[in-house]
């Protein structure tokens, strides 16, 4: 391994101290987690009772593990750290391979107090001696989907032959609530979000924001980065390189503390106007750092990002099925600002007139199509295909409500069957109707078409997507 | 520590880096004045310069529209109307700057944030900043593409292309901050930058800062 964090996510072996038989403890969770992962390693728990955990035998001491120990996961209650870390020595000097320690447990630094802060300092300095890298404390864990690796404590129901898929996002997360929350929100679409890496960074201790962003912009198999931030002591530092990955590949951030606007407001007029958080915004916008304001704007924008190719341009299509939607999309699209509705050709026009019931509407206003209720699920498809080839359009919106009397299934089948033929240019889907729908949602998200819950969802995807590629394109790089 | 330069100082610093400033000469005796009918247009604005009068106007000693037969008088006046505000005032002189034509107010402005480093901003200049707050900001170094892509990021962008049928000088309003950038970078001793009001003329005519603020660390 040629660098230190390939063992956070690719470890031969995984030592669970604080590992537990009682399901409600996190020391529980992890070894149940890594088991439903398919951990292909070694999984060892460190506890003082003696009985199996989930068929795994239980060592006493982290120092008595035969077995070359790549990654520690440490879940003991915090003012236990003092004996774990002299064991940890007794550990390096015999077998001097433990990499990398994955810190789960809270009531360190972030307590600001004495005792707090010196049990961080114990754990760092203790690993630092040995060139160990510390993730956390205070952190929910990491995941790597490809290599099936899963230390967190988080129990997100997604069923284990579901689990380890591949993907392309990796994400950092400055909370660990909010990290257990998008992985439970992702876990709970039509088709669960199987992100590639995933890691709550708690404290950053040692590993924080840069290192892990700096890894994930090496790593081949991430296409998209998303980021929970809150802030970081150097903001220069992580803009700088936020704006050296942004040229290679999107990295979404969901930054909070807006509210903190006006907090560092000076006397003069720059300083009231150049508070934090506009700088933080001012500085995304500047160096193509795709800012979403919302959790779902984030889930929505990064499957979208790791799902479909990047717009051409800004036009963008709105395909319809019903007025009200339409009418309602339009208002979202016009409200994003950076998409405009193109002019197709005549020729499309003309075959969509011959494709779609009479009362269908098309091209009023330019750029937008109702097809009617009347639509059957091959209409639906064929004028899809239609507006996808016409050279004036760089995406599409797609909006459907499903009435009793179009066949859902085999509506979303045949758009399954269209969007994996044609993936040229992106579609931005949305079939609105609830649980009712689900299945269709979830037919076309297990073939790698993502979904969206409302039509305004769509519009912040495709327009978060269009800026970003026009960031590329005025930068000259690989955006069209 | 940090303190405000004066506003010659400020002025001369912003000239240094050739943004076009307003004429202004420091009068120290009364006699000098004598000098400036070679060097200036009448009328001119003329006002007390002194580290302890923050509130030059409300001290009475602002005068502006001075005709050349009426320097000798206000010279006087400001004087008089400084020592009543704060008798114990250290007074540098007498500013005698020169009445810009007014143009769009825009104002310029840079902040060394202390996470981000030196940021830019630009936007509607005036009295009303504070409400309209129409601005737009950037980190530093920016390059004259980036310098576009901010200014269209504020509605005054809308009016400076032309949006009341004239068409304001754009180029060099980017030009100014490009040189503000260049100024910030060779300087880091410089926390603040403030000009409000610059003044924006017609395509061609370039621009003109009237009042500059500028807070450096020492």
């Amino acid at each position: 391994m040629d660098h230190k964090l390939d063992a956070l996510f690719n470890p031969r072996n995984i030592a669970v101290i604080g590992a537990s038989n009682n399901q409600l403890k996190a020391g529980y969770t992890v070894i149940y987690n890594l088991n439903q992962i398919g951990y292909p390693g070694g999984v060892f728990p460190v506890t003082r009772s003696k009985e199996e955990i989930l068929g795994r035998r239980c060592y006493e001491k982290l120092s008595e593990i035969e077995a070359e120990i790549d990654l520690v996961v440490l879940g003991t209650a915090a003012p236990l750290i003092y004996e774990i870390m002299a064991d940890l020595e007794v550990r390096m000097a015999k077998y001097n391979d433990v990499k990398v320690i994955v810190c789960i447990a809270a009531d360190y630094g972030e307590t600001k107090t004495a005792e707090g802060i010196r049990r961080q300092e114990c754990l760092t300095r203790t690993a630092g001696r040995y060139g160990i890298r510390v993730v956390g404390p205070n952190c929910i864990g990491v995941i790597d989907n490809i290599n099936r690796v899963d230390t967190t404590f988080v129990e997100t129901l997604i069923p284990a032959e579901m689990r380890g898929r591949r993907g392309g996002i990796s994400f950092i997360s400055q909370s660990g609530a909010m990290a257990a929350s998008i992985l439970m929100i992702g876990a709970s679409q039509p088709a669960p979000i199987s992100m590639n890496k995933f890691v709550s960074i708690g404290n950053m201790a040692d590993v924080d924001c840069i290192d892990l962003l700096e890894y994930f912009e090496a790593d081949p198999d991430t296409k998209v980065i998303g980021m929970y931030l809150e802030g970081y002591p150097d903001g220069r530092q992580l803009i700088d390189s936020l704006a050296r990955i942004a040229r290679k590949k999107p990295v979404v951030v969901l930054k909070v503390g807006r509210s903190s606007i006006g907090a560092q407001a000076a006397n003069s007029h720059t300083g009231s106007l150049a508070g934090s958080d506009s700088v933080y915004d001012a500085a995304f916008r500047q160096y193509g750092i795709v800012r979403a304001a919302t959790i779902e704007e984030l889930m929505d924008t990064l499957q979208a990002f790791d799902a479909l190719k990047l717009p051409r341009g800004n036009r963008c299509f709105l395909l319809t099925q019903a007025g009200g939607p339409g009418i309602y999309c339009t208002d979202a699209f016009m409200d994003q600002g950076n998409l405009r509705f193109p002019k197709i050709s005549d020729a499309t026009k003309q075959a969509m007139i011959r494709l779609l019931p009479p009362m269908a509407n098309i091209g009023s206003p330019e750029g937008y199509a109702d097809i009617t209720a009347a639509a059957t699920a091959d209409q639906h498809v064929q004028s899809l295909r239609l507006i996808l080839a016409d050279d004036n359009v760089d995406s599409v919106l797609f909006v459907t409500v499903v009435p009793t009397f179009l066949p859902r299934r085999e509506l979303a089948e045949k758009l399954a069957g269209l969007l994996k033929e044609i993936t040229g240019k992106p579609v931005y889907i949305c079939i609105m109707a609830g649980r009712y729908v689900l299945e269709s949602r979830r037919i076309l998200e297990e073939n790698g078409i993502p979904t969206f819950d409302t039509p305004a969802h769509c519009v912040r995807a495709v327009g978060n997507m269009t800026a970003y590629n026009s960031f590329l394109a005025a930068h000259n790089d690989t955006g069209y | 520590m940090s303190r405000f330069l004066n506003e010659l100082e400020a002025r001369d610093l912003l000239s240094e880096y050739k943004i076009p400033m307003a004429k202004s000469f420091l009068i120290k005796e009364k006699a000098e004045l004598a000098e400036l009918n070679e060097m200036m247009d009448f009328p001119v604005v003329m006002k007390i310069l002194s580290p302890d009068i923050q509130h030059k106007t409300e001290a009475g000693c602002v005068f502006v529209g001075v005709s050349g037969d009426e320097t000798e008088g206000v010279y006087e006046q400001i004087l008089v109307n400084a020592e009543a505000y704060d008798s114990l005032a250290v007074i540098d002189g007498i500013l005698v700057q020169e009445l810009a034509e007014k143009g769009l107010e825009i104002i310029v402005g840079l902040k060394r944030d202390p996470q981000f480093g030196p940021v830019i901003m630009v936007g509607t200049g005036g009295i009303y900043v504070e409400v309209f707050k129409d601005v737009a900001v950037r980190l530093v170094p920016l390059d004259r593409e980036e310098a576009r892509r901010m200014l269209e990021e504020t509605k005054l962008c809308e009016i400076v292309r032309g949006a009341r049928g004239m068409q304001y000088d754009e180029a060099e309003l980017l030009e100014t901050l490009l040189k503000i950038s260049a100024l910030v970078t060779d300087r880091p001793d410089i926390e603040e930058i403030d000009i409000n009001p610059l003044f924006l003329y017609e395509k061609g005519k370039g621009v003109k800062g009237v009042d500059a603020l500028i807070k450096i660390s020492e």
